[in-house]
């Protein structure tokens, strides 16, 4: 049978057809998401992904609080990568209503979201060799993870979701013991990362269950709005800190990892080589890292937005979060939407899943990174 | 020709020079915007994806009488964002994006589920987020969220 033939409508009555739920409490499926498969066999000839189980109507609660009381909030829909949510949250915020930034808080929160970017990623590591079936990475994954944990708990406050910028500057100055710690976390993550490249990456059985699997064109992730490492594996350059850089980026040199085969392995290569630049960056902004204070002498406790609409940019781990804030000139956002990178990039999938198997499927989900409270909001 | 003066000589020649602006980009997040009857949308919105525009979103803003609708488009590199605004009275269809952008799709329907935007021809005019037999649009003004346990 042909795969077009699998395709045809009428093919759907046949007794050989069959749908199954997978999710929405489904290990690989990260988080509470229901794809409803339509299978002929072990082949997929329809996905329908069913969201909303986490949804906790976000952008309802921005526009029934002031900017301050919303403060903690983004770092719940994106918890892996609460800080840079949190920080996207302030820069817009700040743009919107003029607010002055110091440069120390400034570099401290770079450091802070890169941190961010490299726990992020390496969950994501761990868990989809996990989800292909290699448990060893996993444990070691989280034992790095822990490392940035325990470096940040103390600065910030909180192990996942950080809140941590406040408007005009960061909550605390991070001390000595801080930076020597995370200095020779470098370190130790340079040796570790060779050890997955070892370890992982020219693995046989993990290279045949991702090269050429859930190949995304760049034309298609155009169509359908991709951007991070999804975007990046198919071979588009497009980083937000390069393209529109914000906060104190232009002042770092890093690279834009690039694949151009847009397959699962390729998602991987770009999500495991941006590690080391976070790392390029952390170590540029701990050298150069300028005296001052971190936040403004006064804390900024009421903000006044002058009326108008205002969008803001911003690289999270998972790709460009945009910030649309409508404000009337009152004390709370008028309406706040949250373009996250998710949402769009998984809309992809049930395209990307018709006639392969199922799998694939969980290494294709897996190769997207999705976190589902981020798109349910 | 930059990327935004080339789009905003285009943008003008299909709607008018008046219905285009060049906005304040550093504050505003956006180079250009534009105001697009409903019935010029589709050939916008196909004439910036021939520019190799991708869709970032689509959402709505609840002005009183009327839907604020906003499409964001946006280029990868140079960037070159624009915003397509239109304003519709609540409760009138507009023609969906959905099959000319599959990124459209999605956003449609979270604009209709938030704020109960219709799109017409729609391929899969469902809710997205809240569930299924939900009577309410939640990002409407008017809307008043049932008190929880601890205000009940």
């Amino acid at each position: 049978m042909t795969p077009q033939a699998m395709l045809d409508p009428t093919h759907t009555l046949s007794e050989d057809t069959f749908y199954l739920n997978m999710g929405p409490q489904h290990p690989s499926t990260h988080g509470v998401l229901r794809l409803l498969l339509r299978l002929s066999g072990e082949r997929i000839l329809e996905c329908d992904p069913v969201l909303g189980y986490s949804h906790r109507g976000q952008e309802h609660i921005a526009q029934n609080k002031t900017y301050l009381q919303f403060l903690p909030y983004p770092g719940r829909m994106d918890y892996l990568s609460a800080l840079m949510f949190n920080h996207a949250h302030c820069l817009a915020v700040e743009k919107a209503a003029g607010i002055a930034v110091p440069e120390r808080a400034e570099y401290i929160r770079v450091i802070c979201a890169e941190l961010n970017r490299i726990s992020s990623h390496l969950l994501w590591l761990g868990a989809y060799l996990m989800d292909l079936g290699a448990f060893t990475p996993f444990l070691y994954c989280f034992d790095d993870r822990e490392d940035i944990m325990d470096l940040l708990l103390p600065v910030t406050g909180s192990r996942l979701t950080y809140c941590y910028s406040r408007f005009g500057g960061v909550a605390k100055d991070i001390d000595e013991t801080f930076v020597t710690g995370l200095r020779a976390f470098i370190k130790k993550l340079r040796g570790r990362l060779k050890d997955y490249d070892k370890l992982v990456n020219k693995n046989v059985i993990f290279i045949n269950r991702t090269r050429d699997v859930g190949v995304i064109s760049a034309d298609m992730a155009r169509a359908y709005g991709l951007t991070g490492p999804c975007l990046r594996g198919s071979g588009v350059a497009y980083d937000v800190r390069r393209a529109e850089p914000y906060s104190v980026y232009p002042e770092f040199a890093f690279e834009i990892p690039v694949r151009s085969g847009g397959d699962c392995l390729d998602r991987y290569m770009v999500r495991f080589l941006e590690m080391e630049q976070s790392l390029r960056i952390i170590e540029q902004a701990l050298d150069r890292l300028p005296q001052g204070p971190v936040a403004p002498a006064k804390p900024v406790r009421v903000v006044k937005v002058p009326a108008g609409d205002y969008h803001c940019v911003y690289e999270s781990a998972r790709g460009q979060v945009g910030i649309y804030l409508v404000s009337d000139g009152g004390k709370n956002p008028y309406r706040m939407k949250w373009r996250v990178p998710s949402f769009s990039n998984l809309s992809v999938l049930p395209k990307l899943l018709v006639n392969t198997l199922v799998a694939d499927t969980i290494a294709i989900l897996g190769s997207v990174d999705v976190v589902m409270p981020e798109i349910d909001r | 020709m930059s990327i935004v003066d080339d789009t905003l000589g285009a943008l003008g020649q299909a709607l008018g020079e008046q219905a285009v602006a060049a906005a304040e980009r550093p504050s505003a997040g956006y180079h250009l915007q534009a105001q697009v009857p409903a019935q010029e949308l589709e050939a916008v919105a196909a004439m910036l994806t021939q520019k190799g525009f991708f869709l970032e979103f689509v959402t709505a803003v609840d002005r009183a009488q009327d839907l604020e609708l906003v499409y964001m488009f946006s280029q990868w590199d140079p960037a070159c964002r624009v915003k397509l605004w239109l304003s519709v009275p609540k409760g009138q269809p507009v023609p969906s994006l959905a099959r000319l952008i599959p990124a459209a799709d999605w956003h449609e329907r979270e604009a209709f589920d938030m704020l109960g935007q219709v799109f017409s021809g729609h391929p899969d005019p469902r809710r997205i987020l809240l569930p299924e037999d939900a009577d309410f649009h939640p990002l409407l003004r008017d809307f008043q969220a049932a008190p929880g346990p601890a205000e009940a």
